[in-house]
């Protein structure tokens, strides 16, 4: 796989108008809507690293590559990707930068588009684009690179991407906070631990349920991670215990926590500002579906929903579809999972004027993933 | 009072000028639209004096109402306009070709503070450092700090995707731009991005920033604060050789520890500043000196103050300096910023060069830029983001001089080259505008300039805002294809040349004028 079989598959489909199915490793392929496609793109053997000078701290991969292979590339150096999308390290760079997909590091690091410094697409008519460029700091030409990064291959496919690295903290640990009293107290610490002159890499507040699937015990429970220079994470830890009771736990808990979403039947996403979820966290954490874990990052002012198939199919339905997909005037709700036929509710992410206008531009005979963004 | 028979000297139609000047002025008042060549002559340039350009018609909204007023009648008559905030640019971005100038220095309202979720929605011609003043007792700041700071604009931060010597550690504008409500060039007014959230679908933000005024005009737009770091730390590390000071910045970038900012001046330039009123206490005699500047937490600064020490020490640097106090820190950084400034004092001209390279070519690309130097018989003063890799080889020169204009010239453009070739981008922070345009082709392939094309036409499809910007006219197959009829047939007087000629054509440096 290349550039130019990428280049040959597309201009092939223009010709027939036959829509493709983007994919990359295929671990995610129930997110999204529905594709109308018959036939597949997958980046899957496009792989590997195009350049990789460690002293400079960035890295050039092909699409196809996993974040796996970029996690042990990178550890040689001493360094890493701090980007930890949810689900599992076996996905592709190219899927998690098309998707904006990112995990509980955002806090400490950015979102995929602000580790990204350029990229390389085919668009639509099968031309090969490039956006961005190799070095950390550039505002040559219109960002196409920042246009493609949560497209969902409807753009075009990525083929390449270059990243900025950071080098590897030399201490990196991971505490936890067991929320076992009133949601008052639970409240006061929050606030005492969000205001405090502290730098977490991650805060997640988990619901006593995701807790329970981690087998860290019943009770909601804060995860938070420092990192940096020993000193500094000393210091933070020593400013949680004077609010809080941290117990230390082994770092392979945030993998299992962006593992919790694998065969999840939906995962719905609510946005809005990091105040109001600090606020209601202590009591919209509670148990009372235990097929739905949540966790809340109130950093970013993000809380997700991850439901579980379950017998009571009543109950589990009105869980879902008790949602309003418009959300509150100061939120805003993404589905990343959903059944299919719950998809038809749910109003298209690109809908305006603007966002048809560009996909008319890169994807004019629509054959690129269409139908995954509605319509 | 305007006075439009006395107006510019070019060729133009008096009555539709006329027309549109007492239109202008219905809606945003007579004192606010400026037609007088003489009164325009301050809008003839931005912060590279080298291009000038003369506007026909100046006009200055009070409000954002009166802003979506003068883009639609401006869009009714098919009339190409050119935003400015500040005029600071060092790209001939903000420069108007016998068209209209929108100046938005009057919307300076910062409109609201959201202290508990750290952000703040501001009108576009709120200055940068006002915005910081602002949110300072707080306990807040704004991260982007161009060395304009105290006259750039956010709007034009924007515009530019602004970076500042900070950005090393927190990013540019892109990274701290939440939401903006944008006029587009038809009058349309959408919202892009999200000011509570993170949203799904396109980031239609995200293209607009940096996007150089050709895809509309900000309204207002929502940025991220973040909380005052606890400690900073501010050392001065002098060297008696560039080299040096270039070994030891890639060797603090590969230790991993990620400075607040990390910057880089040559002995030229120290003795320039020395001489200027901004004089900063640089050793006079070192051949380079690096300004590193650490924040975060105390206890992880202080361990990271005694590495980067050692790490200078280590790669021959003579004395490091940590400043005491706020007072010192703030003298330090007033040399570094008004660097470009003191180097008025050598020549009546200055080109100002904003190339990339990654941050481990340093030491080879300064010999080069040194050689270069050498055998044109030029000055070249560095002072840069060297944490970065964000050079700025800068060469003072006097225009009215024809051969030292063609010798600077060709130094600069072999500099850039060997940027190019080292992997790296033509601009970091200053934007193409009209200046970089030349250069553009060097880095982008004929597909991916016509995918920006496209890009820009959804935004703008008539290419009004700001035309002859950015990415050469000639890169843009469709517009070539199919000329946009209506734009010519109502806005002949206006805009028979508001496209560049072709790029031969152009100057790809400031040149006297």
């Amino acid at each position: 796989m290349s550039t130019e079989a990428v280049v040959s598959a597309i201009k092939d489909s223009a010709k027939t108008r036959s829509p493709l199915r983007i994919t990359g490793r295929s671990t995610w392929l129930d997110a999204g809507r529905p594709v109308r496609a018959n036939n597949t793109l997958s980046l899957r053997d496009d792989s590997g690293v195009v350049s990789y000078v460690p002293g400079d701290l960035t890295l050039t991969v092909r699409a196809g590559t996993p974040l796996s292979e970029i996690e042990r590339v990178t550890r040689e150096h001493d360094q890493w990707l701090p980007l930890d999308p949810y689900g599992s390290n076996e996905g592709t760079i190219g899927a998690t930068i098309a998707t904006a997909s990112a995990g509980p590091l955002a806090s400490g690091f950015g979102l995929p588009r602000d580790l990204l410094l350029g990229l390389e697409f085919v668009n639509g008519r099968g031309d090969v684009v490039r956006g961005g460029g190799k070095v950390v700091k550039n505002v040559a030409g219109f960002d196409l690179s920042r246009l493609l990064t949560g497209s969902w291959g409807t753009l075009g496919v990525i083929t390449e991407v270059t990243l900025r690295l950071y080098a590897r903290p030399k201490a990196d640990r991971t505490i936890l906070v067991r929320l076992k009293g009133s949601a008052k107290e639970s409240t006061a610490f929050l606030r005492a631990f969000l205001g405090a002159p502290l730098n977490p890499y991650s805060v997640e507040l988990l619901s006593a349920s995701a807790s329970k699937a981690l087998g860290l015990g019943s009770s909601k429970v804060c995860l938070i991670r420092f990192g940096g220079n020993a000193a500094a994470v000393d210091a933070q830890l020593r400013a949680v215990s004077s609010v809080a009771k941290p117990e230390e736990v082994d770092a392979t808990v945030w993998g299992m926590l962006r593992n919790l979403e694998s065969g999840a039947e939906g995962v719905i996403r609510i946005s809005g500002s990091p105040a109001s979820f600090r606020e209601v966290a202590a009591t919209m954490l509670s148990d009372e579906y235990p097929w739905i874990s949540e966790y809340i990052n109130p950093m970013r002012g993000i809380l997700r929903l991850v439901l579980r198939a379950t017998d009571d199919a009543a109950a589990s339905e009105e869980s879902v579809l008790g949602i309003d997909p418009a959300g509150e005037p100061d939120e805003h709700i993404i589905f990343e999972k959903l059944p299919a036929e719950a998809w038809q509710e749910i109003p298209g992410a690109v809908s305006d004027s603007l966002s048809q206008g560009i996909k008319r531009a890169y994807d004019p005979h629509n054959i690129l993933n269409p139908g995954i963004l509605g319509d | 009072m305007t006075h439009p028979t006395r107006a510019p000297a070019r060729a133009q139609t008096p009555q539709v000028r006329s027309a549109i000047t007492e239109r202008l002025a219905e809606i945003v008042g007579e004192r606010h639209v400026l037609s007088r060549a003489s009164e325009l002559l301050v809008y003839n340039s931005d912060g590279l004096p080298g291009y000038r350009k003369q506007p026909r018609l100046a006009v200055f909204p009070g409000t954002r109402e009166e802003t979506v007023a003068a883009v639609r009648l401006l869009a009714d008559e098919g009339l190409p306009f050119v935003p400015r905030g500040a005029g600071t640019g060092l790209s001939g971005g903000a420069l108007a070709d016998d068209i209209v100038v929108i100046g938005l220095h009057r919307l300076k309202k910062i409109i609201s503070l959201d202290v508990e979720n750290r952000r703040a929605t501001v009108e576009p011609g709120v200055v940068n450092l006002r915005l910081n003043k602002h949110v300072a007792p707080h306990g807040l700041l704004y991260a982007p700090d161009p060395s304009s700071e105290a006259a750039c604009t956010i709007g034009g931060n924007v515009a530019e995707n602004a970076g500042g010597p900070h950005c090393l550690k927190y990013g540019v504008t892109l990274n701290h731009v939440l939401a903006i409500t944008v006029v587009l060039p038809s009058g349309e007014v959408v919202k892009l991005g999200s000011k509570v959230g993170e949203r799904d679908g396109y980031d239609l933000r995200g293209a607009f920033v940096g996007s150089e005024g050709c895809f509309g005009l900000a309204l207002d737009i929502t940025v991220k604060l973040m909380p005052k770091p606890q400690t900073v730390r501010t050392l001065l590390a002098d060297f008696t050789s560039v080299d040096q000071a270039a070994h030891v910045t890639s060797a603090i970038i590969a230790s991993g520890i990620v400075p607040a900012a990390l910057e880089f001046m040559d002995g030229a330039t120290i003795r320039v500043v020395e001489d200027s009123i901004y004089a900063a206490g640089y050793p006079r005699d070192a051949e380079a000196i690096l300004l590193i500047e650490l924040d975060g937490l105390e206890a992880g600064v202080s361990a990271d103050l005694g590495a980067v020490r050692q790490i200078c020490l280590d790669g021959g640097a003579r004395n490091v300096r940590v400043a005491r106090d706020d007072a010192e820190r703030m003298k330090l950084w007033q040399g570094r910023k008004k660097a470009f400034g003191a180097m008025g004092r050598m020549a009546p001209h200055l080109i100002v060069q904003d190339a990339v390279i990654p941050r481990t070519r340093l030491p080879e690309i300064l010999a080069t830029i040194r050689a270069i130097s050498e055998k044109y018989g030029v000055l070249v003063c560095n002072v840069f983001h060297a944490g970065d890799g964000n050079l700025h080889p800068n060469i003072p020169y006097s225009a009215d001089d024809p051969a030292e204009s063609e010798r600077v010239h060709k130094a600069m453009t072999e500099i850039m080259q060997a940027c190019i070739d080292a992997g790296g981008s033509i601009t970091g922070e200053h934007g193409v505008g009209l200046d970089k345009m030349g250069y553009m082709e060097s880095i982008f392939s004929e597909s991916s300039l016509n995918a920006m094309c496209e890009l820009r036409a959804v935004f703008d499809p008539e290419r009004r805002s700001n035309p002859g910007k950015v990415v050469p006219i000639h890169a843009c197959k469709e517009w070539n294809a199919v000329s946009s009829g209506r734009l010519r047939r109502d806005a002949s007087s206006w805009t028979d040349e508001s496209e560049p000629r072709p790029l031969e054509a152009e100057p790809s440096h400031p040149s006297a004028e």
